[in-house]
C-alpha cells in the first residue's frame, strides 16, 4: 500500500470525542485531522485530501446531510457517517446520498476503526475491480457471469444474479434497500422493500452453507444489506 | 326555466319530495263545516288500520257527547290529558310530551285549529303536531275550512262570523295527504235537525245563521277548491321532480305594496290569494319606508309589523325598501325581481296632496309590464283604527305652529319699527327671513304656516290701504302675489331641508349606536365578556332588561344579564331551550310558550348557534329598534362564535407547547445522555484496544475525559430529577437561617475545577442579614447560575458574584462576560430546555439549569432575574433574591 500513513478528517462538534479519537487513530496507525464544524472539515477535505472521512450528523452550524452533500461534489473517499439511533431516517438519506457506512453513537472504537478499514479496502480494490470474487467455495465470474459453489454451477435467476452483483460490488459497504431496488428494479420501486426480502431469502438458499445463519450476506435493518464474504 | 335548457328536475321539488329523515307524516281531514264527519271519518280510518296491527294511539278526540263517534274510540288506545293550571282552574290539555314519550306510529289529533289553554307549550294546536311529526310520528288530524287563515276574511264575508281560530295556510301544504270530507249541504242540515251536529247552546243563534243553506254552499265550494288545489300542488310537484315542462305560469312573481293602514291585512291575504290562482307564484311583501316622511306612530307600525308577520305565516316573503318616492321604489323593486303583478290598496297612500296624481294613476303610468291589482276592500272593522296615522306628529306640530307665529309676529315687529326707513320690498324681506327661520328650526309645516301668516299680515299692515285686505295699487298687488308664493317656496325648502337633516342625523345616531355597540363587542376579551356586552348593548337598545344563554356542559347556561340576574324561572328558562334547540323565536309574543316573560332569539353565528338572547317583549316596539336589535343579535353571535374560535385556538395552542415541550425532552434525553455516553465508551475501548501503544500522558487525560464525562452525565441525571420534583410538586423545602455568603462559597467551590482561567471575584459585604432558605436547593440554583455564566464566558474573563442588600431583600448578584443574551431571549432564558447556541465545549448542558434555579429561588419565596448586556453590549447579570424576614435570628436572642 502507500507509503504514508492514512489520513483520516474526524468532523465533530463534541470536544470529548475528537480526545479519544485522536490516541486511538494514531495508536491504530492513522493520521488524526480534527475538524470542529462542517465548515471547517470542507475545508480541511479540499486541503489535506484525506484518505477517509467521519462525519458526524449533528453539526451545529450545517445540517449533517447537506455537508455530506457538499463533500460529494467534490471529494470521492470513503465517508463514515456518526450517527444517533433516534436518527434513523437521517442515516439511510445519507448512505442514500453516498456516505460508506455508518456507526451508532455510543460506539467502541474497535467498531469504528474495522468499518473504516472495510471503507478504505473497497475502495482499493474497485480501482483495481477484480472479475472473479470467491468466498470460500463460492465462486462469482463477472465476466462469464457464472456463480459455482464448490465446483457445482448454480443456477440464479437475472434478478438473484444482479443482486449478488451489487452486493458484492459494495464489499463490505452496506447497500441500502433504495440503492438495491434502483439497480435491480428501476427507479420506480425504490419503495418495494418486499421484492428485496423475497430474493435475497432465495439468494441465501442458494449460495449460504447455512442459510439459516447467513455468513455472506448480513441484514442491517431498516437500513439494507452487506456483503461479508 | 328557460326553454333551451335542458330538462332536469328541480331540486327544490325534490328535496320537497324526500320525506325529512325522522319526520313523520300529516293527514289531515278536511270538511267545510262542523258536523260533516271528519272526526268519525278519522276514527273509523284509525280502526281500520289498528286492524292491519298499526300501532295507533287518540292523542285527542272531542266527541262533543256523539255516541257514534263514542262507539268508534272503543277498543283505541287513548292518551290521558296533561292538567294546565290557568288562572285557578286547572283545564286538561293534549299531552304533546306523553305523545312523544309514548312514541306511537300513528297518533289522532282532532281540531287542528284549536288554541291551546294559555300556559301550554304552544298557542295552538297545530303547533304541537308540528312537533310531533318532527319527532317522527305520523299524525291525523280534522281541520274545517273556514279556519284557514287566507280564508278568514271571505269567511266572514260569506257567514259574517270571524274566525278567532285560525291555521296558517302553510301548515295545511304541509300535509301529505288530505282527505276531503264532504257531504250535501242538505245531508248536513239534515243532521244539524236530527241534533247530530254539535253546538252549545248559547251560540246556537249564530250556528243557526252559520248554517244556512246558501253559507253552506259557498263554504263546500272552498273546501273542494282547496282540496283540489293540493291535489293540483301534488301533481305540480310530481312533474317538477320529473322534470316535465309544465304549463304552471312559470316567471309569474307578485308584490304586495303595504302601507302602515288598516287594509295591510288584507293586501296579504289578496297577495296569498293571487299567488293560489297563479300556482304558487311567489309572492313578496313590500313596505316602502320614505326617510322623509315622519315616523308613524306606534299602532300604525304595529299594524304594518302584524301585516309583515302575517306575509311570513301564509308563506310570503317580505322586504322593506327605501326611497323617499314610493312609486319609484316600487318600481325599481319590480323591475329588479322581474314582478309580473303588483297589488296596492286604495287607501295605501293618504292623499295629502290634491295636486299629486294618485299612487294608482302613477304606477299605472308608470309600471310596464306588471299587471296593477287594486284591493278596494273595506279596512277590516277593527276596534280603534284610527284614520290618521300621524296621530303623534299632531301633539307636537302645534308647538311649531305657534311657534312659526311668534316668529312672524317678531318679523312684523321689526318690519313696524322700520317701516318709516325702509320701503316695502325691504319690510317684505323681514317676513322672509322670519319664514326662513320657521323653515331652518321648526320644520316643513310650520315654515308653511309662516309663509301664509306673513303674507297676510304684510297685506294688512304694510300694503296700502294699510290694516284692510284689500290692495290699492295694481303694482302691490304683483308684489304681494311674488311675495306670497316666494314665502311658501322658501317655508317649503327650507322646512324640507331641516327634515331631512333630521333624518338623516336620527339614522346617522342609529349607524353610530351600532357601530359603538359592534366596536365594544369586537373589543370585548373572551367568551363570557363578549355575553356581558351584548346583554348590556340589548338592554340599552331596548330600555328594559336583556339576558344572553350560551351552552354550557350539556345545556344552555344563563351566561350574562343586564341589570344581573341570578337565574329564569323554569317557564323562561324552557322558551330559552325551545329557542336554542328548535333555532326559532319562542317566548312572549310569539307562538311557542307565550306566558313566558321574555322573547328569546336564537343567536345564529356563522357557522352555528352562539347561543339564546331574551329580551323583554315590551321592549322593541318601533319597526327601526327592531331591526337595531336584530342588527345588534347578529353581531353579538358572530362575536360570541368568534371568542368560543378564541378559546378553542388557545387550547390548542397549549397542547402545541405541552407537545413541543414532551419533543424538546426527548431531544435532550437522547443528546445530552449519549454524547458523554459515546465519549466515557470511546476512551474506554481506546484504552482497552490501544492502551499498550499510548504514553502515560495520553492515557492519563482519557482518564480524566471518562471522569469528567461521568460527571456530567450525574448532574445531567441530576437536573432531571430536580425538574421531575419540581414540576411533580414533589419538593420540599427544609428552610433555615442562612449566611447567603457561606452559601455562595460553597457553589463557588463546587464549580471551580471547571473554571481553568475564568477568574471569580467575590463582592460580599462584611454585614449580611440572614434570611431564611433551604441551604441545599440554594446552593444548586446558585451553582447552575454558576456553571451556566461558565459555559457562556470565554476563557480568562471574570465572573463575579456579588451580595447585598436592601430594605426588604437580601440580593445575589452573579455576572460574567460573555456575549450576552439578545433582549428578545432575556424572557425565556428560565424556560425549560432553552440553550444558547455556542456554549464554550465544557458547559453544554440540557438547557435545565436555570428554570430549575428559578423553580428552586421560587419555591424558596425569592425571586430571580437576568439582565443583559450590562458592559459595552457584553455580559449577563443574575439576581437572586430572597425576602428578608421580619424578625431576624439576632432580634429573637
Amino acid at each position: 500500500m502507500s507509503a504514508h500513513k492514512p489520513r483520516v478528517l474526524v468532523i465533530d462538534d463534541e470536544p470529548q470525542i475528537h480526545r479519544f479519537l485522536g490516541p486511538a487513530l494514531e495508536a491504530a496507525g492513522y493520521e488524526h485531522v480534527r475538524a470542529d464544524t462542517a465548515t471547517e472539515g470542507l475545508r480541511e477535505i479540499a486541503r489535506k485530501a484525506p484518505d477517509a472521512v467521519v462525519l458526524d450528523l449533528g453539526l451545529p452550524d450545517m445540517d449533517g446531510k447537506a455537508a455530506l452533500e457538499k463533500a460529494r461534489a467534490f471529494y470521492d473517499g470513503p465517508i463514515l457517517i456518526l450517527s444517533a439511533r433516534d436518527r434513523e431516517t437521517e442515516k439511510i438519506d445519507a448512505l442514500d446520498l453516498g456516505a460508506d457506512d455508518y456507526v451508532e453513537k455510543p460506539f467502541g472504537v474497535g467498531e469504528l476503526l474495522a468499518r473504516l478499514r472495510v471503507a478504505m479496502r473497497h475502495r482499493l480494490h474497485r480501482v483495481g475491480a477484480e472479475p472473479i470474487v470467491e468466498a470460500g467455495d463460492l465462486r462469482i465470474d463477472m465476466i462469464k457471469r457464472l456463480v459455482s459453489k464448490a465446483g457445482v454451477a448454480l443456477h440464479l435467476s437475472p434478478k438473484e444474479y444482479d443482486l449478488l452483483v451489487q452486493l458484492v460490488e459494495g464489499s463490505g459497504k452496506v447497500v441500502t434497500h433504495r440503492q438495491l431496488l434502483t439497480a435491480v428494479w428501476g427507479p420506480a420501486h425504490t419503495e418495494d422493500v418486499q421484492y428485496l426480502r423475497v430474493f435475497i431469502a432465495q439468494l441465501r438458499q442458494k449460495i449460504e452453507p447455512d442459510p439459516s445463519a447467513p455468513t455472506l450476506i448480513a441484514t442491517e435493518p431498516g437500513v439494507g444489506y452487506r456483503w461479508l464474504g | 326555466m328557460s326553454p333551451d335548457e335542458p330538462l332536469r328536475p328541480d331540486p327544490d321539488a325534490l328535496l320537497a319530495a324526500t320525506p325529512r329523515p325522522g319526520r313523520g307524516r300529516l293527514k289531515v281531514f278536511l270538511g267545510m263545516a262542523p258536523g260533516v264527519g271528519k272526526t268519525y271519518e278519522m276514527l273509523r280510518a284509525a280502526r281500520r288500520r289498528k286492524a292491519e296491527g298499526g300501532d295507533v294511539v287518540v292523542g285527542v278526540v272531542e266527541t262533543h257527547g256523539r255516541r257514534e263517534t263514542q262507539s268508534l274510540l272503543r277498543g283505541l288506545d287513548v292518551m290521558g290529558r296533561a292538567p294546565i293550571d290557568y288562572r285557578g282552574r286547572t283545564l286538561l290539555e293534549f299531552d304533546i310530551d306523553g305523545a312523544i314519550a309514548r312514541r306511537p306510529e300513528l297518533l289522532l289529533v282532532d281540531e287542528y285549529a284549536h288554541s291551546n289553554v294559555p300556559g301550554s307549550r304552544h298557542e295552538k294546536r297545530w303547533q304541537d303536531v308540528e312537533e310531533i311529526l318532527g319527532a317522527g310520528i305520523d299524525v291525523w288530524t280534522t281541520l274545517n275550512v273556514q279556519h284557514l287563515e287566507s280564508l278568514k276574511e271571505v269567511v266572514w264575508r260569506i257567514t259574517g262570523v270571524r274566525q278567532r281560530e285560525t291555521v296558517p295556510d302553510s301548515a295545511l301544504s304541509r300535509a301529505d295527504e288530505i282527505e276531503l270530507i264532504d257531504i250535501t249541504p242538505s245531508e248536513l242540515r239534515q243532521r244539524m235537525a236530527e241534533g247530530k251536529v254539535y253546538m252549545a247552546d248559547t251560540a246556537r243563534i249564530a250556528a243557526e245563521r252559520f248554517f244556512k243553506p246558501e253559507n253552506l254552499t259557498a263554504l263546500r265550494e272552498l273546501a273542494l277548491r282547496r282540496a283540489a288545489q293540493t291535489v293540483d300542488d301534488q301533481l305540480l310537484g310530481a312533474m317538477k321532480r320529473a322534470g316535465v315542462q309544465g304549463p304552471w305560469a312559470a316567471g309569474e312573481r307578485i308584490l304586495v305594496l303595504v302601507g302602515p293602514d288598516a287594509v295591510a291585512g288584507s293586501l296579504v291575504r289578496a297577495g296569498r290569494r293571487l299567488s293560489d290562482m297563479m300556482m304558487d307564484a311567489p309572492w313578496v311583501v313590500a313596505h316602502v319606508e320614505r326617510p322623509n316622511a315622519p315616523a308613524p306612530s306606534p299602532t300604525a307600525s304595529a299594524r304594518l309589523n302584524d301585516a309583515l308577520k302575517l306575509a311570513d305565516q301564509l308563506g310570503g316573503s317580505t322586504v322593506v325598501l327605501t326611497g323617499d318616492d314610493l312609486v319609484t321604489a316600487t318600481l325599481d323593486y319590480a323591475r329588479l325581481n322581474n314582478v309580473t303583478q303588483i297589488v296596492v290598496g286604495k287607501s295605501t297612500l293618504p292623499r295629502r296632496n290634491p295636486f299629486r296624481k294618485s299612487l294608482i294613476t302613477s304606477l299605472l303610468d308608470a309600471s310596464q309590464g306588471a299587471a296593477l291589482h287594486v284591493v278596494t276592500e273595506q279596512a277590516e272593522a277593527e276596534p280603534a283604527a284610527p284614520r290618521t296615522p300621524r296621530r303623534s306628529l299632531r301633539s307636537w306640530p302645534w308647538m311649531g305652529h305657534l311657534g312659526a307665529l311668534g316668529l312672524v309676529g317678531l318679523a312684523t315687529a321689526v318690519a313696524a319699527l322700520t317701516d318709516r326707513i325702509s320701503d316695502d320690498a325691504n319690510l317684505a324681506m323681514f317676513f322672509m327671513l322670519g319664514v326662513l327661520a320657521s323653515g331652518l328650526t321648526l320644520g316643513l309645516w310650520p315654515a308653511l304656516t309662516a309663509a301664509a301668516v306673513s303674507a297676510f299680515v304684510y297685506n294688512f299692515f304694510f300694503l296700502d290701504p294699510r290694516l284692510t285686505i284689500w290692495i290699492g295699487h295694481p303694482a302691490d298687488v304683483l308684489t304681494f302675489a311674488v311675495f306670497f308664493v316666494a314665502a311658501l317656496v322658501t317655508g317649503w325648502l327650507t322646512g324640507r331641508v331641516r327634515d331631512q337633516g333630521r333624518a338623516v342625523s336620527r339614522r346617522a345616531a342609529a349607524v353610530a349606536a351600532l357601530l359603538a355597540a359592534s366596536r365594544r363587542l369586537s373589543s370585548a376579551v373572551g367568551h363570557a365578556a363578549a355575553a356581558q356586552v351584548l346583554a348590556e348593548q340589548l338592554a340599552a337598545a331596548t330600555n328594559g332588561a336583556a339576558v344572553v344563554l350560551t351552552p354550557g356542559e350539556d345545556d344552555i347556561v344563563l351566561s350574562a344579564a343586564a341589570p344581573p340576574l341570578d337565574a329564569l324561572t323554569s317557564m323562561d328558562f324552557a322558551a330559552a331551550r325551545w329557542a336554542w334547540e328548535k333555532g326559532e323565536p319562542a317566548g312572549a309574543g310569539t307562538g311557542t310558550l307565550p306566558n313566558s316573560a321574555w322573547t328569546f332569539r336564537p343567536l345564529q353565528g356563522g357557522k352555528a348557534r352562539a347561543g339564546v338572547a331574551g329580551v323583554e317583549p315590551h321592549a322593541v316596539q318601533a319597526e327601526e329598534d327592531a331591526r337595531f336589535v336584530g342588527a345588534l343579535l347578529d353581531q353579538g353571535a358572530v362575536a360570541l362564535e368568534r371568542a368560543e374560535f378564541a378559546a378553542q385556538a388557545a387550547d390548542a395552542q397549549a397542547l402545541l407547547r405541552s407537545d413541543r415541550l414532551r419533543s424538546a425532552l426527548l431531544n435532550s434525553v437522547s443528546h445530552d445522555l449519549r454524547t458523554p455516553l459515546s465519549t466515557v465508551l470511546g476512551s474506554v475501548t481506546t484504552l482497552l484496544d490501544y492502551g499498550k501503544s499510548l504514553d502515560k500522558a495520553t492515557q492519563r487525560d482519557l482518564m480524566l475525559s471518562i471522569r469528567e464525562e461521568a460527571e456530567r452525565l450525574n448532574r445531567y441525571v441530576g437536573d432531571l430529577l430536580d425538574m421531575t420534583r419540581l414540576e411533580g410538586g414533589a419538593l420540599v423545602t427544609r428552610r433555615d437561617w442562612v449566611d447567603l455568603r457561606d452559601v455562595l462559597r460553597a457553589a463557588v467551590d463546587r464549580v471551580s475545577r471547571r473554571l481553568e482561567t475564568r477568574q471569580i471575584i467575590r463582592d460580599f459585604p462584611p454585614e449580611l442579614t440572614m434570611v431564611k432558605a433551604d441551604p441545599s436547593l440554594l446552593e444548586q440554583a446558585l451553582v447552575n447560575i454558576l456553571e451556566n455564566a461558565v459555559a457562556y464566558s470565554p476563557d480568562g474573563s471574570r465572573i463575579e458574584v456579588a451580595a447585598y442588600e436592601d430594605r426588604a431583600n437580601v440580593v445575589i448578584a452573579i455576572e460574567d462576560e460573555g456575549r450576552g443574551i439578545p433582549t428578545a431571549e432575556l424572557e425565556r432564558v428560565f424556560e425549560k430546555f432553552r440553550r444558547m447556541e455556542e456554549a464554550t465545549d465544557r458547559g453544554k448542558g440540557a438547557g435545565l439549569g436555570l428554570a430549575i434555579s428559578k423553580g428552586f429561588v421560587e419555591a424558596m419565596g425569592g425571586r430571580i432575574a437576568a439582565a443583559s448586556p450590562i458592559h459595552d453590549g457584553r455580559g449577563t447579570r443574575i439576581l437572586i433574591s430572597l425576602p428578608k424576614e421580619h424578625q431576624t435570628p439576632e432580634q429573637l436572642l
